[in-house]
C-alpha cells in the first residue's frame, strides 16, 4: 500500500529527512499499529497516506486508489490526536457531520452508511447524544472522535495517537472499547501509537519504526487469537510480544551497535 | 484467568459509575444551571456593590450641582426635563439610533465580507490591510466635516460615518475568528474532501461567533459616538441628540445638554443590553455565554 515513500522538511541546508523508503503493506481488514519513538516520522507517514501531507517520493495507494480520489470518494476516516470535535454541535451532531459534507462521494454503490445512532450505542454512548462536547469525559470525546470516523464507513480508518492525551486509567478503558468496536466491525485500520501493549493488545501487525530518518525496523505479527478481551493482556503470550516490541524499539533509540 | 475476571469486572464496573455520577451532577445540566441563578440576581450580594456606586455618583453629582449651577444642573431638572418632553427625547434618540444602527450594521457586514474574501485569498489581505489601518488611524472627526460637504445634511454622511468607524474593529475580529479553529479539526473535513465553502459554513463561521459578538459589543457603542460626531458636523439640521447639545451648549441651555448625554447613555445601555442577550441566546455552547 505504501511503496518507497520519501519525505524531507525544511529548504537547504537545514532539510532533515524524516522518512527513508518506507514500504508498508496493511491487508483489507487487518489492524496495524505503527510504533516508534518521537520523531521517526509515523505521523507524518499518517499525515501522507491521509493526504494532508505530500510525499518527496514513492506512491501510496489505497486499494488501488490514489490518496485524493480516495478522500474525494470519502474512502479514508481520520481520527486526529485530540478528538476535534465542534463544541458547538451536540454529541449527535458531531458524528453527523462527515455525512453533511462532501454529499456527492455518498452516492456510490457499496456504501454502508450507518446511523449515526446506533454508532453511538455501540461505543456505549447512546445516553450522551444531546450532550455538547465539552460536558464529556475525555475518554468519552475521543470515542466520538472515533465514532465520527466510523459513521460513513470508510475502506480504511486512520488513528494518530487517539489515546494520547488520556490519562493511564482511562486510556486503558479505551483500549478495550476500541478493541471490542474493531472486533464487530472489522475495519482496515492503520494506527499510530507510543505504547507498547495498545499495540499489542490491538493489532495484526505491529511495524517497528526507528528514527532520524524515519526507517522500517522490524515488523512483528501479533498471533494472539481474536477476539481478544482486556484478559489477553496477562497472558505469557502477550508479555513475550510486548518484550520483543520493546527489545526493537530499545534498538530503534540506541542503535545496533549498543544494544 | 478465572479468578481475575470478576475483579476486572467489578474495576471496570466502578471506574463507569463514577464517570456518570460526575456528569449527572448539578450544574452540567442548562436547565438545573438557570433555575439556580435566576434568583442570584436578587442576592444583594450581587446587586448591593453596583448600586451604591451608582448612588454616590449621583449624590456627588446632585451636591456639586446644587452649589455650581452655572456649571452643572441638578438631577432631578435633567430628569424632569425629560419628563417634561419625553416625545422630544424619543424622536432625537431613534434618530441617533438608526444611524448609529444602520451605519454600524452595514460597516460590520461589508468588513465581515472582506474579512471572509481576505481569509481566502491572502494577497488581498496582504493588499488591504493597510488601506484598512489608515482608515483606522485616521480621526473620523475629521472625516465628518468633509462628508457633510459631499453628501449633505441627510443621513448619509452619518452612515458613513458610524459605518467607518466600527469596520475596522469588527475586520480584526472577523479575520480572527475565522481562523480561531482547531487544526485538527480542519484535518478532518480535508480528509473527507469537503469544499471551501463546506469549511467556511460548518467550521470559520460558528467558530467566529465569539469573536463576532465581542466585536459587537465594542463596535454598537462605538458607533453611538460616530454618530454623535457626525451629527456635531451637521448641526443646523435639528434632529439626533448630537445635533441638540450642539445647539442647546451654544444657547448655553444645559438642562437640554445634560438630559441629551442622559438619553444617549441609555440608548448605548440599550444597545449593549441587546448584544449581550442575543450571545447568551446563539452562544450557549461557549464559556463567554457562561461565564456572564
Amino acid at each position: 500500500m505504501l511503496e518507497g515513500i520519501w519525505k524531507a522538511f525544511g529548504i537547504g541546508r537545514g532539510r532533515a529527512a524524516a522518512l527513508e523508503d518506507v514500504d508498508i503493506a496493511v491487508p483489507r481488514g487487518q489492524f496495524v499499529t505503527l510504533i516508534g519513538p518521537s520523531g521517526c516520522g509515523k505521523s507524518t507517514l499518517l499525515r501522507i497516506v491521509a493526504g494532508l501531507l505530500e510525499a518527496d517520493r514513492g506512491t501510496v495507494s489505497v486499494f488501488g486508489e490514489t490518496v485524493s480520489k480516495a478522500t474525494a470518494a470519502k474512502h479514508i476516516g481520520f481520527v486526529p490526536q485530540s478528538p476535534a470535535l465542534l463544541p458547538w454541535r451536540s454529541v449527535l451532531d458531531n458524528v453527523r457531520l462527515p455525512l453533511q459534507v462532501n454529499r456527492k462521494a455518498d452516492g456510490g454503490a457499496a456504501r454502508n452508511r450507518r446511523d449515526p445512532k446506533e454508532v453511538l450505542e455501540s461505543f456505549g454512548l447512546g445516553k450522551m447524544l444531546d450532550r455538547r462536547p465539552a460536558q464529556l469525559s475525555g475518554g468519552m470525546q475521543q470515542r466520538v472522535a472515533i465514532a465520527r470516523a466510523f459513521v460513513f464507513d470508510p475502506t480504511i480508518l486512520l488513528m494518530d495517537e487517539p489515546f494520547s492525551a488520556l490519562d493511564e486509567l482511562t486510556r486503558e478503558v479505551q483500549r478495550h472499547e476500541l478493541l471490542k468496536v474493531w472486533q464487530s466491525n472489522q475495519k482496515t485500520v492503520l494506527f499510530v501509537t507510543h505504547s507498547v501493549a495498545e499495540a499489542v493488545a490491538l493489532s495484526d501487525v505491529i511495524v517497528v519504526m526507528s528514527s532520524q530518518p524515519g526507517r522500517i525496523r522490524a515488523v512483528i505479527p501479533v498471533g494472539l487469537p481474536r477476539p481478544r478481551n482486556q484478559f489477553v493482556e496477562t497472558t505469557d503470550e502477550f508479555h513475550e510480544l510486548e518484550s520483543q516490541v520493546r527489545f526493537e524499539l530499545w534498538g530503534a533509540w540506541h542503535g545496533d551497535d549498543e544494544t | 484467568m478465572a479468578t481475575t475476571r470478576p475483579e476486572g469486572d467489578r474495576a471496570t464496573g466502578e471506574l463507569t459509575s463514577t464517570k456518570e455520577r460526575v456528569l449527572e451532577a448539578p450544574g452540567v445540566d442548562g436547565p438545573i444551571e438557570r433555575e439556580r441563578r435566576a434568583p442570584r440576581w436578587l442576592h444583594p450580594r450581587v446587586w448591593l456593590a453596583p448600586v451604591v456606586a451608582f448612588g454616590l455618583l449621583v449624590l456627588g453629582w446632585q451636591l456639586y450641582a446644587v452649589h455650581n449651577p452655572y456649571v452643572i444642573p441638578t438631577v432631578p431638572e435633567v430628569l424632569s426635563q425629560i419628563g417634561d418632553k419625553p416625545g422630544f427625547y424619543a424622536h432625537n434618540l431613534l434618530v441617533t439610533l438608526q444611524e448609529a444602527v444602520v451605519g454600524a450594521g452595514c460597516g460590520m457586514l461589508a468588513a465581515f465580507i472582506l474579512a471572509v474574501v481576505m481569509c481566502h485569498v491572502h494577497v488581498l489581505e496582504r493588499a488591504l490591510m493597510p488601506l484598512a489601518v489608515i482608515l483606522n488611524v485616521t480621526p473620523i472627526i475629521a472625516i465628518a466635516p468633509g462628508l457633510v460637504v459631499a453628501f449633505g445634511f441627510g443621513f448619509t454622511p452619518k452612515y458613513i460615518v458610524t459605518g467607518v468607524i466600527v469596520f475596522f474593529p469588527f475586520l480584526i475580529n472577523s479575520l480572527i475568528g475565522l481562523r480561531a479553529l482547531e487544526p485538527q479539526a480542519l484535518d478532518v473535513l480535508a480528509t473527507l474532501h469537503a469544499s471551501r465553502w463546506e469549511v467556511l459554513w460548518r467550521l470559520r463561521l460558528p467558530a467566529s461567533l465569539p469573536f463576532l459578538f465581542a466585536a459587537a459589543r465594542i463596535c454598537l457603542p462605538l458607533s453611538v459616538i460616530g454618530a454623535v460626531v457626525a451629527e456635531f458636523s451637521a448641526a443646523g439640521q435639528a434632529a439626533g441628540l448630537g445635533a441638540l447639545i450642539e445647539t442647546a451648549a451654544n444657547q448655553a441651555d444645559l438642562k437640554t445638554v445634560y438630559a441629551s448625554v442622559l438619553s444617549l447613555a441609555v440608548l448605548g445601555i440599550a444597545l449593549t443590553v441587546v448584544v449581550v442577550l442575543l450571545q447568551r441566546r446563539m452562544l450557549s455552547w461557549h464559556s463567554s455565554a457562561r461565564s456572564r
